[in-house]
């Protein structure tokens, strides 16, 4: 049987809504505590709660439309049945998973997306993109109390150093991939300073004008404005 | 909520432990266990129904590439991530992936809406509920995406679609930079140099990753504790 047919074959798919019937179950678990503690101890509304997820869910659109464009790179190489297990709740981003498959092909001694990529290739990529991923999962289920024990020492309960903790890491992280793409130049370069500036000015914008609905929008608005204005300019020069 | 940021009160943290982090860490410990323990399905079910099992040497020459590169993010990523989403974010993220590009940007929006001060534990709960829609959002919208193909993708014209590839993510992290540029400005412009000292080196993303994210944090605690600049709180 050709490999291919294999690989999108119900066993795939079956093992895809498995997992992510986990990452489901688990996420409407947490909608439904973060919630409940919200609603009963925190002084929020459901209608509060509900410009929350709408904010969530606006924002996300970008990156899984990005995401889903990426995908079919998976999609073509190897198979839908494949890119939905990786995907659908697969620890990593599309990339990773480019990598991994790479990295199986070459362990079996083959080149991922040429001919030589056969059943053998394929089994490595099934194999190493799920088990390798383990470590991510495993970590958190062993050690996510101990983050919180460690920030908390760290912070030793002082509300204004959790603050700088939290901005502080967050612009850490943001400021590296931000300048990875910076130091690319061009479209890249005024993608990342078009998003700042622009989302910048709207959650601003949402203060002066005193529309916190704003807010729910600025990220999504501002990701698809820069990625237009790059778009622009690369095709300019 | 538009009033958090006028004499904020947080959750007590006696009910928050017992009503919210108890039942996070027990489902998260499961759900992840779970979910680890699901990724033996596929190459179990390859086996047992078409009897392929890849070879043992290519198995361990691919999960000796695949480690290296993924190893060093196993520790990074958590330590980094979690002072910006919690213990049930870092639960999630763990499980579902996509965290920089997807989750820390709805976690962030979430909290923003909210107008929550950053680090209490309503701003944990928050960017939880922020994590959970791009979850549920994310595995429905990749469900649509592979079990169509190429259709979806194909009914954009060409230009769009290298457009999101091309400069999509670029945009996610100058947007996210640029909101949180708006709550410790004081951070800004360090966080990127101290991030692209060791970019100009050339050094690996986990170097470079641990290196941004606790030079900044180092930064702010200099800031705070010799000038008392703490970040300006709130959406």
């Amino acid at each position: 049987m050709d490999w291919k047919v294999i690989a999108n074959a119900p066993w795939i798919w079956i093992a895809g809504f498995i997992q992510a019937g986990i990452g489901m179950f688990q996420a409407w678990y947490f909608l439904r505590l973060g919630t409940r503690i919200l609603e009963k101890h925190g002084g929020y509304t459901s209608k509060d709660i509900g410009a929350i997820a709408r904010g969530a869910f606006i924002t996300a659109i970008g990156p899984i439309l990005a995401e889903i464009f990426v995908m079919m790179a998976l999609v073509i190489a190897i198979s839908p049945g494949y890119t939905w297990q990786r995907e659908g709740v697969g620890v990593g981003s599309v990339f990773t998973e480019l990598v991994q498959a790479s990295n199986s092909a070459v362990g079996a001694g083959q080149e991922f997306g040429a001919d030589s990529f056969n059943i053998v290739g394929f089994a490595t990529a099934v194999f190493v993109a799920n088990i390798s991923c383990i470590g991510w999962s495993l970590g958190a289920a062993l050690f996510t109390p101990y983050l919180g024990k460690a920030r908390e020492k760290i912070a030793r309960g002082d509300i204004r150093f959790l603050a700088v903790i939290t901005v502080c890491s967050t612009l850490g992280i943001f400021g590296y991939y931000a300048a990875n793409e910076m130091k690319k130049g061009g479209g890249k370069l005024v993608a990342v300073i078009a998003g700042a500036i622009i989302s910048a000015f709207l959650f601003k914008l949402a203060d002066w004008i005193k529309r916190p609905r704003l807010k729910e929008w600025a990220l999504g608005i501002a990701m698809f404005a820069a990625m237009y204005i790059a778009h622009l300019f690369a095709g300019a020069s | 909520m538009a009033t958090e940021k006028e004499g904020f009160v947080d959750i007590e943290p006696q009910i928050f432990e017992k009503e919210y982090l108890k039942p996070v860490h027990k489902v998260g410990f499961w759900t992840c266990i779970g979910i680890s323990a699901a990724m033996f399905i596929p190459p179990l079910l390859l086996y047992l129904i078409y009897g392929t099992f890849a070879p043992w040497e290519a198995i361990g020459a691919g999960m000796a590439l695949a480690l290296t590169y993924a190893v060093p993010f196993f520790f990074i990523e958590p330590i980094s991530y979690y002072p910006v989403y919690g213990d049930a974010g870092n639960y999630m993220s763990m499980t579902t992936g996509n965290v920089s590009n997807l989750r820390l940007p709805c976690a962030a929006v979430a909290q923003a809406v909210a107008g929550v001060p950053e680090g209490t534990r309503k701003g944990a709960a928050i960017a939880a509920i922020g994590i959970a829609v791009s979850v549920l959002f994310g595995v429905i919208g990749v469900f649509i995406g592979t079990l169509t193909g190429g259709w979806v993708t194909a009914q954009f014209p060409q230009w769009l679609t290298e457009a999101f590839k091309q400069y999509l993510l670029p945009a996610v992290w100058g947007a996210v930079f640029g909101q949180f540029a708006l709550r410790g400005p004081a951070y800004a412009l360090p966080a990127l140099i101290i991030a692209g000292i060791p970019l100009m080196l050339g050094l690996k993303a986990y170097f470079t990753i641990p290196i941004a994210v606790f030079g900044t944090i180092l930064f702010g605690w200099a800031l705070y504790k010799w000038r008392n600049i703490t970040p300006a709180g709130g959406g």
